[in-house]
């Protein structure tokens, strides 16, 4: 049994949305049969007879036990700093959540705006926001940088652009079925249970990079790495081993992976030539290289691969693990 | 005081950010509402200077029900700027994109958002509350669970081609990112029948599909309702029983104009996009009906006004000529003085005048006996007829989203079944200088983004979206947005629960939370105040 208020400040609703796709378990069954009591939730609240404003009075005056604040959305601080671009319930909506913050048991925050500002917070940030406890990779954000909830843990940050239904839905059954202790978090203070892998680990296209076969748009097979920017293999996420929808992920439909469960994303703050296109030193040379690689060692490993794999073709070696078929 | 306070019991509010309506009565009829958009991000600021490309990562983020329509004006955009050509399949894969989305939704907004409504203690007196509280109430209700489960399904569709759902960016210039196999697609075929199997036929209409779109009329849907007992006991059986019984087709009428853009533009029709060959091209048509005449789309008889908007003033301008928005200090609505600038929302106008996006608009202008260009079209009578004998309502705009359902679950199964597996998917463009424009219809109206690149980088980008033409505030002249002119005249039978109010602002489906706050009249006083 755990009571969540759910709120959005400077938000798309992708998260909820994310969330209403969640399988195992439904949204229903998380309220029917795990004891989440959601008291208030912009687009599925349930029934509570009393305005919202009251609500989160009750709750901060102790009459209403608050176990789980999530919140979904960048916070808003502009302008110069009064956060009257985003009211909520007569105030700014920043304002409640620092009050929330102090009474709530944990804190959650669900997707790249709450966790680290994303794209609201892209240069020049028209409405000064920020995240929960980081903004971009550096810690503080709103909350600050030694805040803790009352259950004794910083801001559980869940990231992605949207969060995965279920990196959402299993962290409120782990507060609300006492596995709290078991959730370890990082130092961008994401779960380890979902942010240890990188996108990488289970993409089909894994074969294409080790060998250097590159992949272009509107064709099927190859890495999208080299080209296309793919941050596959410098972001840490669960999408290729539990898949989106159950179906599918970005890089296996060919869409290269854009990072967004790393703070910093959209990575490069979308510059010129960043945008589905790998930035490279002198026209061949990719600026980002995978996790765990120097820059020169990740050069000579690649280009020796690339050297080796061309000779081998040349010597008629058979390269059927490339072949692609519809 | 004479201040009441109470929440409404629904367990609905609107997503994507904060609405608040400010509400007056005179003996229990609205008199006069204004609309006030609360939270501002600034996306098209954060564009300027940037990547061409940006718009395909950054609008879809704006909002996150309707990211794929975001994603299918980007592209477009960047489509008549870059003047690429597009292959067949790219063309059914984006509208596949579309049409998935916007299906999604059609469950997913009825009973999470909508039906709950019908649930509302103000109809407790009436013969089907009972039935409708068993079905429609959230959670709990029989259909709740079945129409939310389902709509989870065809974004799974989604996912086959474009990696995920919500926020994929696979729609881009030229083309589509995928390339699908013979697994895909027939995977997609079978998560698509399942969404027909388990609700669109088996809970929703209770016949075939087939056998529910020879409905022509009112009249014939009607008839069709009573037709059997699998029919009348059917979610749109009761829903349009107890719409009638409830009286929810007698308010929330609106400004009686409506416009569309149109989407899913035809495999054949748009290979080489162009902004002049757009109206041409699509399957579901754009237009505006002015309340007794149709109208051919032009997307340079747009304005938008920002007298009311918390922007620096400027005049009322076409998207292509307005500057970038420079905030000004904003107001809680306690505070607000609505003589002057009230909201984040400008004024979106088409010759000059206020006009209604959404379903209803869409399914209007599908009745256009006229301004058809081929066979390729939808020529739908249906709400032609209806809205000469009912006239815009909550009901009419609520029938006319689920009406969409089965015309779309056939578009999209034809779709699949074009897609040929040894063409090609995307023809990499040449990037070059020059102005766009991008449009669609997102589940709840028409979205449209305009584009200019400069020296190879966004020079302006202007998004405007449903929401923006339905809770606009007032325009230059002071005439109404669509959801205020909708809540004026609206009886409300207990101010101090104006569930009416919520009806009429959830039919548009505004996509925003509300506050509303209700004063009286004559003395001004706040008589309650509400979440919707």
């Amino acid at each position: 049994m755990a009571n969540v208020v759910w709120l959005q400040g400077g938000a798309c609703s992708g998260n909820t949305m994310s969330f209403l796709n969640a399988q195992e378990p439904t949204v229903v069954e998380l309220v029917t049969d795990f004891g989440i009591n959601i008291l208030w939730h912009p687009s599925i609240g349930l029934e509570i007879g009393e305005q919202v404003t009251d609500l989160l009075n009750d709750c901060l005056a102790g009459r209403q036990q608050l176990d789980i604040l999530v919140y979904e959305g960048s916070i808003i601080k502009g302008p110069n700093n009064t956060g009257t671009m985003n009211f909520f319930c007569d105030r700014p909506m920043k304002d409640w959540v620092a009050d929330l913050a102090k009474v709530a048991g944990y804190v959650v925050a669900i997707g790249d705006c709450a966790t680290w500002g994303g794209i609201p917070a892209v240069p020049p940030n028209p409405s000064e926001s920020t995240g929960m406890q980081f903004h971009k990779k550096e810690k503080g954000g709103f909350l600050g940088a030694n805040y803790k909830s009352k259950g004794g843990l910083p801001v559980i940050n869940i990231p992605g652009c949207p969060a995965h239904p279920d990196w959402i839905t299993q962290i409120l059954v782990a507060i609300s079925t006492g596995r709290i202790k078991d959730v370890l978090i990082d130092e961008f203070h994401r779960p380890k249970t979902f942010f240890t892998d990188f996108v990488q680990t289970g993409c089909t296209n894994a074969i294409s990079f080790a060998q250097k076969v590159d992949a272009h748009f509107g064709k099927r097979g190859g890495c999208l790495f080299y080209e296309v920017g793919c941050r596959g293999p410098m972001t840490r996420a669960s999408c290729n081993r539990i898949l989106w929808n159950r179906q599918s992920s970005k890089t296996r439909a060919n869409h290269p992976c854009l990072g967004c469960t790393e703070p910093g994303f959209p990575h490069h703050d979308l510059v010129k030539g960043s945008v589905f296109k790998s930035l490279k030193y002198l026209g061949f040379l990719p600026q980002d290289v995978p996790s765990g690689n120097s820059r020169l060692g990740y050069y000579m490993r690649a280009g020796f691969e690339k050297v080796l794999g061309g000779a081998e073709i040349v010597l008629g070696a058979n390269r059927e693990h490339f072949e692609t078929s519809k | 005081m004479g201040t009441l306070k109470e929440l409404n019991i629904s367990p609905v509010g609107r997503v994507e950010g904060d609405l608040d309506v400010k509400v007056y009565m005179e003996d229990g009829v609205v008199t006069r509402a204004h609309t006030q958009a609360a939270m501002f991000r600034g996306f098209e600021k954060i564009m300027e200077g940037k990547d061409p490309q940006s718009g395909l990562i950054v609008t879809p983020r704006i909002c996150g029900i309707c990211g794929g329509s975001h994603l299918y004006c980007a592209s477009s955009a960047l489509d008549t700027a870059w003047k690429t050509s597009l292959p067949p399949n790219a063309l059914l894969l984006r509208a596949i994109g579309q049409g998935t989305e916007t299906i999604q939704s059609i469950p997913r907004w009825f009973y999470a958002i909508f039906a709950t409504d019908m649930a509302n203690k103000k109809f407790a007196n009436k013969p089907l509350y009972a039935e409708v509280v068993k079905r429609f109430s959230a959670y709990v209700g029989t259909s709740f669970q079945t129409g939310v489960t389902a709509s989870g399904r065809p974004v799974e569709v989604y996912a086959l081609f474009g990696g995920q759902w919500p926020h994929s960016s696979y729609m881009v210039p030229g083309g589509v990112m995928c390339a699908p196999t013979l697994k895909d697609i027939t995977r997609a075929h079978a998560i698509m029948n399942q969404f027909r199997n388990d609700w669109l036929e088996k809970v929703w209409l209770g016949c075939s599909i087939d056998r529910y779109l020879q409905v022509k009329s009112w009249d014939d849907l009607l008839a069709w309702v009573d037709e059997n007992e699998s029919q009348r006991n059917s979610d749109l059986g009761l829903f349009v029983r107890a719409s009638l019984e409830f009286g929810m087709h007698k308010f929330g009428q609106g400004v009686g104009k409506f416009i569309a853009y149109g989407t899913y533009l035809h495999k054949d029709h748009y290979q080489k996009p162009t902004i002049e060959g757009r109206n041409k091209a699509l399957i579901s048509r754009s237009g505006y009906f002015d309340g007794k005449q149709y109208h051919e789309f032009d997307h340079l008889k747009i304005k938008e006004h920002v007298s009311h908007t918390w922007f620096e003033t400027v005049p009322a301008a076409h998207p292509w000529d307005q500057p970038l928005p420079t905030p000004v200090p904003s107001q809680n609505l306690l505070s607000t003085d609505f003589s002057g600038k009230y909201s984040w929302s400008k004024a979106p106008r088409y010759l000059e005048m206020a006009a209604e996006a959404g379903p209803l608009a869409r399914v209007v202008i599908n009745a256009d006996p006229s301004h058809r260009f081929g066979d390729h079209q939808i020529y739908d009578p249906l709400f032609g007829d209806i809205l000469q004998k009912l006239g815009p309502s909550v009901f009419t705009r609520a029938l006319a989203r689920m009406h969409e359902a089965p015309r779309l679950f056939t578009l999209i199964n034809d779709w699949l079944g074009q897609i040929d597996l040894d063409g090609d998917f995307y023809h990499k463009p040449v990037e070059i200088d020059g102005k766009g424009f991008g449009a669609t219809e997102a589940a709840r109206g028409a979205l449209a983004h305009w584009i200019e690149v400069k020296d190879g980088v966004i020079k302006n980008y202007q998004v405007m979206a449903p929401t923006t033409w339905n809770v606009g505030p007032n325009d230059d002249e002071g005439k109404s947005g669509p959801i205020e002119a909708a809540l004026e005249g609206t009886e409300i039978e207990d101010p101090h629960d104006p569930v009416e109010v919520g009806m009429v602002a959830r039919s548009f489906d505004s996509c925003l939370v509300c506050t509303v706050h209700a004063h009286d009249q004559k003395s001004g006083k706040e008589l309650s105040r509400f979440k919707l």
